[in-house]
């Protein structure tokens, strides 16, 4: 037959001769009905076009075998199913063979040669009469191949798929599964080859699934994996986890999934647990947001289970062939939300000596200020963050993470990543509850060296997986800064104290951060030992301690030092080493106001003539300085303080400073604060002061109303060891003989000689002093028994300027001097009868001349019931005058006068040495001419 | 009488996928997937026509034994795939046609909604619901 003739033509390459052939024999056997042969004899004229149009051959590498196999059904056939070729194509060869060749018409070379589009047709036509043979499926598919081949040149690609649509459904019964698994790689070929990738990779994936179809005995799962890792461009997945960070996932999720899931499978079975745990903890990772809760938990589930036998690990996986599986680093499990890295605590941060920083920025930079610098700086500062970590110290770092998961999820092993320092990450274990919401942890390490140090990320064990988070991988972050310098080691101090902690914690407008409170109560007036216990607790030897304390505010006026402490001894035990322990001692004294109200000093003017308990009785009561006239009505004397049980609040800073080793060296320095929280509860008030003039001039009674308002008995004592005991609530005067006071001698005068701009503030000063003399005289101390307390009690808040005018010692000194003998507070005898030698003396102690004077002498009877009789003309005779003269005295000068007094009658008599009006320069204050009254008893004459 | 629609966006990734849950949803999944071949290869052989008179009807993608796929695809390259049940002959190229059409006012309709982020998966329970009347309509 001339189809025969055609093939043998073609197979000697005479192509023009082949056309021929195959269009007599087309035209013969479209006659005869002979659709088999019709089809082939097409297919033959097809392929001969093909080889005309196309030298170069239908693919890139199969152009070499068009070339040289002229026979191109049993060529592909061939390489397609080598054992089917020869049954099926060889029984239609070997029927022409008995047909002649029949050569007579020549047929014109291009009218022979199809077109292009002929050729399809052409193939078309011969593959639907090929489908009229059922056992002709192979050929019907390889002619559709080849017809897919000539279109996929021709770039015609909707219509070989087609083809290959066809030729999917051509059902073929007797192939092996190997040969099922070719014809859909060959499939999924030719879909490449048309630019169909999603199609390729569906029947590569068929044809993974048939290397492990149930039905064979020896499943191939080398192959499925090898055939399913190329079927992954297809479904536009990568295996880099890091193509998945950017933004939303996009993408068929269902079908990804699906597909990871087979190379789990198939991995697992490959023998390769690695592989499948890689695939796994990439599915996990990935598609955690399609899957659903079951599927979580079942993949967590296998997960674990692979992982049991084979941890995940961050290392790189190749595959034989080449392929390169990256680490797949679980940054969804847990989510991280926020980075920040922590100070160290207030009281273990460090700071640097203040000359030294200065240094450093001078050496940064020659000039003050350049733009360019600045600008760089800026962006150093993005990352960086101002404060530093210390050596050998914990730093901690905090993350706000969250579970993505519908259960429990254990993460293990969480800790830093770092660079630039040697950095000892310890790591933490944590358990977050299921869906939970942010929760803050802490991860903490140990810098070993000093420099800087970058946080760059963090590692986890999640379900036996080892992951290498790295920040900036990261979507979604809040960091601020990951950069941290890291200083010397310093010693560290832990500070105990022998008051009880207190958790009332002070006000924050200190700006200092305290790290330890403590509180005490006392009473005013009340000292106490604070003994604070500095131990230790770092590696580096504490050289260097500095002490400074620092008063919140108060409105209340403090007298006396607060706090008060000897640095020297402590200082005398360093240099501490580690675990040592060093005691430092804080005296607390409170000595608040002990005046009890303002309005209530006002009452100082009182003369205090209901007095009780007046220990020293003295014969007589002069009223010493004039009533005032508006005098409010006192409230009776026990509901006399107005809140008693007011207690007061005193809060103070101790700030330790501390340095060593060789953060020492570089100039950092540790501060440590230790608050202090002191309740002062008031323990006696002075609710009014007066002062009433001894019997002799130099000295004279200090009157105290003292209000106990504490709810114990309590005795207070003055220097003079009387102790006077008071009830609860209870209010008594007591009265204290002092020495007057010689103020100009005191070295607050000395201010009155420098130029001080405020007259007011150096009497206040002065004033201060004046109240610290008299208080360090009067040593006024309180005891409650019952609490065996003790403490002192001040006046200084409480003297004012009439009292202290009293209290102080007139720079004229005037000694009255009966017979000879100092007369100042005891009477002196005398007979009646004898005249009574009478001498005032003054001693000028002032800057400036003094007088002259005129001195009168009255004599009077004190009847005891505030009736002076001084109608004694009769009683009281003068020797010479009544009034004595004394010359001006020069400063440090002395001057006398004499004078005689007789005596007619016994009798107490009561000499008043009076100043004449006019003699009294008005400048000298009052209290500079109080002249003792003179008790003179007359007893009777002796026989 | 639709067995599953899906829409999908510009760059080739589901927007939207439904398909009638008797069946194996992975099964449409795939066949979606495939059918996005033929779409491709459609559009870029309708790019040389005028973009204003293209026609946004792709026609029959391709048929299965059981299914048969159509196309859809609108001037901003969003795809719809509706595969329908190749048993139903009753169904006619204009039915199919008028219900993309339906489909796509319904998306424009969730396109305007404010709050909707482009490029996210729709979740419109107006869109939802609408595809289900689709699916119904004869099923």
């Amino acid at each position: 037959m001339r189809k025969h003739v055609g093939d043998l033509c073609l197979q000697a390459g005479m192509l023009q001769d082949s056309l021929v052939h195959y269009h007599m024999s087309v035209e013969l056997l479209r006659s005869v009905n002979d659709f088999l042969w019709l089809g082939a004899a097409l297919e033959g004229l097809c392929s001969a076009s093909v080889i005309y149009h196309y030298p170069a051959g239908t693919g890139g590498k199969t152009g070499a075998r068009r070339c040289q196999g002229s026979s191109l059904p049993a060529e592909a056939a061939n390489r397609h199913r080598p054992g089917a070729q020869e049954v099926l194509i060889d029984p239609g060869a070997l029927t022409t063979n008995g047909i002649n060749p029949d050569t007579s018409a020549e047929i014109g070379r291009a009218k022979n040669c199809l077109s292009p589009e002929d050729i399809i047709d052409k193939y078309k036509e011969a593959i639907s009469y090929y489908s009229k043979y059922k056992n002709a499926g192979v050929i019907e598919l390889e002619a559709c191949v080849k017809a897919v081949r000539v279109l996929a040149i021709q770039k015609r690609s909707m219509e070989a798929s087609e083809f290959l649509q066809n030729a999917v459904y051509i059902n073929l019964r007797q192939l092996s599964e190997e040969e099922k698994i070719q014809r859909y790689s060959i499939l999924s070929e030719l879909y490449e080859l048309i630019g169909f990738h999603r199609k390729s990779a569906f029947f590569k994936r068929v044809a993974a699934m048939q290397c492990v179809a149930p039905s064979i005995s020896e499943p191939g799962w080398r192959a499925c994996y090898k055939l399913l890792l190329e079927t992954l461009p297809g479904y536009s997945l990568s295996l880099d986890p890091k193509d998945f960070n950017k933004g939303t996932h996009r993408g068929w999720a269902a079908v990804q999934m699906r597909l990871l899931h087979e190379l789990v499978y198939a991995s697992r079975r490959m023998g390769n647990p690695a592989l499948s745990v890689r695939h796994l903890s990439f599915l996990l990772q990935t598609m955690l947001d399609f899957l659903s809760d079951q599927e979580k938990k079942d993949v967590t589930q296998s997960l674990e289970n692979y992982t049991s036998k084979c941890p995940g690990t961050m290392e790189l996986i190749t595959l034989p062939d080449g392929l390169v599986l990256p680490p797949v680093p679980f940054t969804k499990l847990p989510i991280v939300r926020r980075v920040k890295l922590l100070n160290l605590p207030a009281s273990l941060r460090p700071q640097k000596m203040k000359s030294l920083l200065n240094q450093n920025v001078s050496t940064k930079s020659p000039f003050i200020y350049s733009p360019i610098i600045a600008h760089n700086r800026g962006e150093e500062r993005n990352k960086k963050i101002d404060f530093q970590w210390v050596q050998g110290d914990v730093c901690e770092v905090q993350l706000m993470v969250y579970n993505p998961m519908p259960f429990e999820l254990r993460v293990e092993n969480m800790g830093l990543l770092t660079s630039g320092v040697e950095f000892e990450s310890l790591p933490a274990a944590l358990s977050l509850p299921a869906e939970s919401g942010l929760y803050p942890v802490t991860l903490v390490g140990v810098p070993q060296t000093t420099g800087t140090i970058t946080v760059n990320g963090y590692h986890t064990t999640v379900f036996g997986v080892f992951s290498d988070c790295l920040l900036d991988n990261l979507p979604g972050i809040k960091t601020s800064g990951s950069t941290v310098e890291v200083i010397p080691a310093l010693p560290r101090l832990q500070i105990s104290t022998s008051l009880p902690r207190s958790a009332h914690s002070l006000q924050p407008s200190s700006g200092d951060e305290i790290s330890t409170n403590v509180s005490v109560q006392l009473y005013n007036g009340e000292t106490q030992q604070l003994v604070i216990k500095l131990e230790n607790i770092g590696m580096e030897p504490l050289e260097k301690l500095e002490v400074t304390s620092k008063i919140l505010t108060t409105k209340e006026k403090l007298y006396g030092d607060f706090l008060s402490w000897k640095l020297e001894e402590t200082v005398a035990q360093f240099p501490l080493q580690p675990g040592k322990v060093a005691t430092f001692i804080v005296n607390i004294k409170v000595k608040l106001d002990f005046s009890c109200q303002e309005n209530l000093l006002q009452d100082l003017s009182d003369d205090g003539i209901s007095v009780s308990g007046f220990p020293l009785c003295s014969p007589f009561r002069q009223v010493v300085r004039p009533r005032a006239e508006s005098k409010p009505v006192n409230p009776p004397e026990g509901s006399k303080p107005g809140d008693p049980s007011h207690v007061k609040t005193l809060e103070a800073i101790l700030n330790f400073k501390y340095s060593g080793g060789p953060g020492h060296v570089e100039g950092y320095y540790r501060n440590l604060s230790l608050g202090l929280h002191v309740e002062v509860e008031p323990s006696v008030f002075f609710t009014r002061v007066s002062t009433l003039p001894a019997t002799s001039t130099r000295q004279c009674h200090l009157l105290l109303d003292v209000f106990n308002s504490t709810e114990h008995e309590l005795t207070v004592s003055a220097r003079s060891n009387e102790e006077l005991v008071l009830h609860a609530g209870e209010c008594q005067r007591m009265a204290i003989q002092v020495d007057k006071f010689n103020f100009e001698s005191f070295p607050a005068s000395p201010g009155e000689k420098g130029q001080f701009a405020s007259s007011e503030q150096l009497e206040e000063e002065r004033q201060e002093a004046r109240g610290l003399e008299i208080n360090s005289k009067l040593d006024v101390r309180w005891r409650i028994p019952s609490l065996k307390r003790t403490g002192e009690a001040s006046v200084e808040g409480l003297l004012n300027q009439l009292v202290l005018e009293h209290l102080q010692l007139a720079p004229l000194q005037w000694d009255v001097l009966v017979d000879g003998q100092p007369c100042d507070c005891e009477a002196a005898a005398c007979r009646v009868g004898d005249p009574v030698r009478l001498e005032v003396r003054l001693t000028n102690r002032s800057p400036r001349s003094v007088g002259p004077f005129a001195l009168t002498v009255v004599p009077f009877q004190d009847h005891q019931n505030g009736v002076h009789n001084y109608d004694l003309h009769n009683a009281v005779s003068f020797v010479g005058s009544s009034t004595f003269y004394l010359d001006a005295v020069q400063p440090l000068g002395q001057s006398a006068c004499l004078g005689a007094l007789l005596f007619l009658y016994t009798g107490d008599f009561f000499l008043h040495i009076r100043f004449h009006e006019d003699s009294r320069s008005k400048e000298l204050p009052p209290s500079w001419f109080c002249l003792p009254s003179v008790h003179v008893r007359a007893l009777e004459a002796q026989a | 009488m639709a067995v599953c629609v899906a829409v999908i966006a510009k760059e080739n990734y589901p927007l939207y996928i439904r398909s009638v849950p008797t069946e194996n949803e992975l099964k449409f999944h795939y066949m979606v997937h495939t059918s996005l071949d033929v779409v491709d290869e459609k559009i870029s052989a309708m790019g040389k026509a005028l973009v204003d008179q293209r026609e946004l009807y792709l026609g029959l993608l391709y048929p299965t034994e059981d299914y048969k796929v159509y196309g859809y695809v609108t001037n901003s390259r969003v795809k719809f795939v509706m595969v329908v049940d190749s048993s139903n002959t009753a169904l006619r190229d204009n039915e199919i046609r008028s219900m993309f059409r339906k489909l796509h006012s319904s998306y424009t309709d969730v396109m305007c909604n404010p709050f909707y982020n482009p490029g996210d998966r729709i979740q419109s329970r107006a869109f939802d619901s609408m595809v289900t009347s689709m699916m119904i309509q004869v099923c």
